[in-house]
């Protein structure tokens, strides 16, 4: 079998251990115990009059074995007819209110788990593949919603009328119960040995899953460089494949469930065998009637379905429990785990004295990605209040990890990073990244993202300074035109123009750009350093530049090279040194000036 | 999502459906048989254990009591080796069916037509094609599921007629009686699924497009207010689940007071034929546990009915992606077989492009540097044929491509956008992913080293045999503009439009890509969509468009010196 595995240097996010899943279970189940209650009172008074119905068969029938008039029979035929109307009318309510309690827990799980998910550390995210992030968010939720649907009422349903009717069978004889209970050593051991083999196989299968989800990913969301390159031949494949993997493993899956069921076969023959041969010895021997032998019988067949359907949500609910493992391993995280935690650093001050401090302190910091990779090795740097500072090197020098690194997106290996700012709302420290992604729905909604209470004429301000009112009041619908992904498109300058404006709104004292401008090429690069401008003014900058010019108008120039810090001064300071910067600034100014 | 409303499954839909069905139909029908076996064994059942309580029990005979249990036995061997097969062949309709839609939509996604990613966000587009097919394929299992049912059933009427024909017409009038209230009972859960669906797919959708923006929102400390909005979504989602869920509960509630009610009409009229000696006393026991197994199958039927529901309701949205119109349509020439790379452009006009009319000779490196970013992206939606042009016409080798197919089109015409994805696999892969199979050894080494990509294998730990996780994010954005650049090179098309391959690449480095892609290029066309000008400045010519029109045509040079605005948009 040619099973499709994820990349091998993958590392999957956490999956929670069972007893924390449970635990996490209970934790979303406390704040609606009542529900619950309710919930659990209105099945079981539902099932537990269901439960009449056999014993009223089994009393016509004694009424016939009487010979008593056909008109006996009308009093049980009209109570049959009561039992199911409340029957009816009880399970509506029980599983209406089963599904609400599932619901506002899956609800509030899923939450959290977004919640969590958007605090993961960028680097674990990566090394996972967003594609096991998004298959959680979407395959994973489905799973346990469906289970939380189906299964849990079900389920919930199927144990009552279990409990109930052995309950029901010993009020008639004990020893039909004890008859009855012959099946259930055959059926626990069918139990255990399909949890023993299932539960293998159904991690295999959300592998399976999050790799053919990637792949879909993939194919899908690279639909136009797929075309591009005539890749889709081959990218089709890719997904068939790893779809094919993925159905062979469920036919596996589904293969186990009906062995399982060939067994619990067995189990029903033996249980319904022993029974009747009890009805027939107990008729015999005058401790029963034939009405009761008869009931009896009727409520072990009765047990088939609910048995039957108990054990298989063991099925449901493996596979739903590994998908809950998924989603609770992501988001039981600790909410305050350091810096990615919440995405601004951790050293990040904001207090009245915050200006005593310079505003960013940077002592002997290393950072590696990957042991024995240093990327950053020993970095001291300080950036007073209200300083532009540039970051100047080549690719692959450092610079935007120490971006990252005093945005508080990563902790640096070694070392610290200071950031102090006076008090204030918002956070300390915001960074521009060349990654602009474009939030599906209404331009508004993008925009308030860096500041939920902005109004709309605040909105419009922080556009009109990255000038991109112009063109937001010429889009279709203006501010609420819906842009991103299947939205209306927006250029790369546009786009960057639109991380800027969230900038001015997050109204951070300090401001990481990294290649802010470098995206929309030079014509939109002037337009973009205009706006940069705007929206650094006020703050204390750093600017990792690959445009020169964008340097040249810094206060202080640090250039970086092999993860160190090489240079640093102003510009004329550092052109007269005729050192790396000299160098880097001649060869860039030929390019733009001279003619080969 | 465009035009998904609630609304009829419409005819794509519905073919969908049967051809979800129709292409299982051997499993299908195996299914349906021995489903059937299993059915007829659990009606046999409860007529055994009337047999043994009237023959056995009543009558104290041992005999009789063995019997009927060795009977029983050979039945419970044959229902459950005919649940064991038929599921299997059921189940795998479903996985079988579902995969086949699953490749099919993955191919249209892909189609060099395109079209179908028009509205819908990728998450979604996902979406359809895992879950959405889930749901179609499982309507196979529901029709093979339904039929055994419906087998089950009729073996339970027969034996009941046989029993005594008044009861049996009761059962047989019964029975499509409470199956029509199921069905009707059924109608408003299916347009609530529907809408519960949208909410779940825009929801999830949501949450994809916020983890997939990850990184703005960390750099911009927003991920509260992300929750936030998640959370809204959620809430919304929650609602309508609630209300369906409410419907779902009413509907099984009724259904099963209905059973019971008819369970009632049964015990009474067989109990009456009883007491009136018409049947023997195991005979109305078998009616009634006849009676009561029929709860199954017409719980079956219940099940089957919200299956088909969801299944019509994913159908839908299945056929509208599937028969969403393509962007760009084939024409009925053929591609020339040699391309000499002839390109041009007359009198057109697309998005903010006005009259352009520009030609470009075989093996000719051109510049192209637009003041408006937007009139570049036009630009290379024509040229790749992505979209055709308003008016006039894109023409290589004097044919117009709107005659071409667009496959054949991009062929020969390689279109590297600014924005292109790499995917998973090594750095290796990614770089020869489109090379021809019939390319010179060292066609990948060379194209690297022009594009500056080997310095990159360097870097990495494993070099070019490294895996590039995410579509290309675990590299920074420099690299992989240079990997990507990497692979259109080694593409190795006669005509090759690159749009701002350096823009995230510094300038040292910049430079020695601009010789690498003029010495790689040599003779063959080449188009170079930027402001940079280290790239510009090796080109053969240049052309300056502004406001949607050809602006001036002449080497970097000459326009560095005579057009201010060149000036001002290439040299800030």
């Amino acid at each position: 079998m040619s099973e499709e595995t994820p990349s091998a240097e993958r590392v999957l996010l956490p999956t929670a251990g069972a007893a924390r899943t449970w635990a996490a279970a209970r934790e979303l189940a406390r704040p609606h115990r009542r529900l619950a209650i309710g919930a659990f009172a209105a099945l079981a008074a539902a099932t537990g009059v269901g439960l009449l119905t056999q014993p009223l068969l089994g009393h016509i029938v004694d009424l016939v074995a009487e010979s008593r008039p056909p008109q006996a029979l009308t009093v049980p035929a009209v109570a049959l007819v009561l039992v199911a109307i409340a029957q009816g009318s009880g399970t509506a309510l029980g599983l209406s209110l089963v599904s609400r309690l599932g619901e506002s827990m899956l609800a509030r799980l899923r939450e959290r788990f977004v919640e969590r998910a958007l605090r993961l550390p960028l680097d674990q995210v990566e090394r996972a593949g967003s594609g096991d992030l998004v298959a959680r968010v979407t395959g994973d939720v489905s799973l346990v919603a469906e289970a939380v649907r189906t299964a849990l009422p079900e389920l919930a349903r199927s144990l009552l009328t279990i409990v109930l009717t052995f309950g029901a069978l010993a009020v008639l004889d004990w020893r039909f119960l004890l008859a009855a209970l012959l099946a259930v050593p055959i059926q626990a051991h069918t139990a255990r040995w399909y949890v023993r083999n299932a539960v293998p196989l159904y991690r295999r299968q959300r592998v399976a899953d999050g790799v053919r989800q990637q792949r879909l990913l993939d194919a899908i969301g690279g639909a136009s460089t797929v075309r591009a390159f005539r890749l889709e031949d081959e990218h089709a494949r890719r997904v068939t494949r790893s779809s094919w993997s993925a159905v062979e493993l469920t036919m596996r899956g589904v293969r186990l469930v009906l062995r399982f069921y060939s067994r619990l076969h067995l189990a029903e023959y033996t249980g319904l065998a022993a029974v009747l041969v009890a009805g027939f010895l107990l008729v015999r021997s005058g401790s029963a009637s034939i009405g009761t032998a008869t009931a009896a019988a009727l409520y072990f067949h009765s047990l088939f379905a609910p048995v039957n359907s108990a054990l298989v949500l063991l099925d449901d609910a493996q596979s739903a429990a590994a998908s809950l493992a998924r989603l609770v391993g992501v988001a039981d995280r600790p909410s305050d785990e350091g810096p990615e935690a919440s995405g601004v650093a951790a050293q990040a001050v904001r207090e009245s004295g915050g200006l005593k401090e310079p505003a960013v302190t940077v002592r002997g910091v290393r950072h590696a990605y990957e042991a024995g990779r240093p990327v950053l090795r020993g970095v001291d740097l300080v950036v007073g209040h209200g300083e532009r500072v540039a970051l100047v090197g080549a690719t692959g020098a450092g610079k935007t990890t120490l971006a990252k690194l005093i945005a508080g997106i990563h902790r640096p290996t070694a070392g610290s990073v200071q950031v102090s700012a006076p008090a204030g709302p918002g956070p300390a420290v915001v960074l521009v990244t060349q990654e602009v992604h474009v939030f599906a729905g209404p331009l508004a909604g993008d925009l308030r993202l860096a500041r939920p209470d902005a109004s709309d004429g605040d909105l419009r301000e922080a556009l009109a300074r990255v000038d991109a009112l112009t063109w937001v009041d010429a889009l279709p619908e203006g501010l609420v035109t819906v842009v991103g992904d299947g939205g209306h498109r927006l250029t790369a300058t546009q786009r960057q123009q639109v991380a800027l404006a969230r900038l001015i709104l997050a109204d951070p004292p300090v401001a990481v750009l990294d290649e802010a401008t470098a995206e929309a090429g030079s014509a939109g690069a002037r337009t973009l350093e205009r706006a940069a401008d705007r929206a650094l003014a006020g703050r204390t900058a750093l600017v990792v530049a690959h445009r020169l010019t964008q340097a040249a108008t810094a206060d202080r120039i640090v250039v970086m090279e092999g993860g160190r810090i090489v240079e640093s001064g102003g510009h004329d300071e550092l052109r007269a040194a005729g050192g790396r910067y000299a160098a880097l600034w001649e060869s860039w100014s030929d390019a733009r000036s001279s003619t080969p | 999502m465009s035009g998904s409303g609630a609304g009829p499954i419409g005819a794509p839909g519905r073919e969908v459906l049967l051809g979800a069905v129709r292409g299982q139909r051997r499993d299908v029908a195996l299914g349906a048989v021995l489903g059937a076996a299993h059915q007829t064994g659990e009606a046999l059942v409860p007529v055994l254990i009337g047999v043994v309580i009237d023959q056995a029990v009543a009558g104290g005979d041992a005999g009789a009591l063995a019997r009927g249990l060795a009977v029983l036995a050979v039945v419970y061997v044959g229902l459950s080796f005919g649940f064991r097969f038929g599921a299997r062949a059921g189940e795998r309709a479903a996985e079988q069916a579902a995969h086949t839609l699953r490749t099919r939509l993955v191919r249209r996604v892909l189609h060099p037509g395109g079209g179908a990613e028009q509205g819908r966000l990728p998450g979604a587009l996902a979406t359809i094609a895992t879950e959405d097919a889930k749901r179609v394929g499982a309507v196979a299992m529901a029709v093979m599921a339904g039929t055994s049912a419906l087998a089950g059933l009729l073996v339970g009427a027969v034996v009941l007629l046989r029993i005594s024909v008044p009861l049996g017409l009761v059962v047989l009038l019964g029975t499509p009686l409470l199956l029509w209230l199921g069905h009707l009972l059924g109608k408003p859960l299916e347009r609530r699924s529907e809408a519960e669906r949208e909410r779940a797919a825009y929801s999830s959708g949501v949450a994809a497009d916020l983890v997939t923006g990850l990184r703005v929102l960390k750099g911009l400390g927003a991920e509260p207010a992300a929750v936030a909005r998640y959370r809204r979504t959620s809430r919304d989602s929650l609602v309508a689940t609630l209300r369906a869920a409410r419907a779902e509960a009413a509907q099984n509630g009724v259904v099963l007071a209905l059973t019971g009610c008819f369970i009632a009409l049964v015990a009474l009229t067989g109990g009456r034929l009883a007491a009136e000696g018409r049947i023997s006393l195991g005979e109305l026991v078998s009616a009634l546990g006849l009676a009561l197994f029929l709860l199954g199958p017409l719980e079956v039927f219940a099940w089957v009915n919200a299956d088909l529901a969801q299944g019509r309701a994913s159908a839908r949205r299945v056929a509208e992606v599937l028969a969403a119109p393509p962007a760009v349509t084939a024409g009925g020439a053929l591609p020339p077989r040699i391309v000499r790379g002839a390109v041009r452009l007359r009198g057109v006009a697309h998005g903010g492009l006005r009259e352009v009319d520009l030609e470009v000779a075989p093996g000719e490196l051109l510049g192209v540097a637009a003041t408006d970013p937007a009139d570049a992206t036009a630009l290379l939606r024509c040229l790749g044929r992505q979209a055709d042009p308003g008016t006039g016409t894109v023409e290589l080798d004097g044919v117009s491509l709107r005659e071409l197919d667009p496959a054949d089109v991009r062929a020969a015409v390689l279109v590297a956008e600014h924005e292109a994805d790499l995917f998973e696999g090594t750095l290796r892969d990614n770089v020869a992913a489109a090379m021809p199979g019939d390319a010179p050894p060292g066609t990948l080494d060379r194209a690297m080293a022009a594009a500056g990509a080997d310095e990159i294998a360097r870097a990495l730990p494993r070099g070019a045999d490294t895996v590039v996780s995410e579509r290309g994010r675990s590299l920074s954005g420099g690299q992989r503009q240079r990997v990507a650049l990497a692979r259109a090179l080694a593409a190795d098309r006669p005509v090759l439009v690159v749009h701002d391959p350096t823009t995230a690449v510094d300038a040292v480095t910049e430079a020695r890509i601009a010789a690498g892609i003029r010495e790689l290029r040599r003779g063959r066309t080449t188009i170079l969509l930027t402001t940079s000008p280290a790239l510009l400045a090796v080109t053969d010519r240049v052309i300056l468009l502004h406001e949607g029109r050809v602006g001036d045509a002449a080497t970097h040079a000459d326009l560095v010196r005579r057009h201010p605005g060149y000036r001002a948009a290439v040299l800030s």
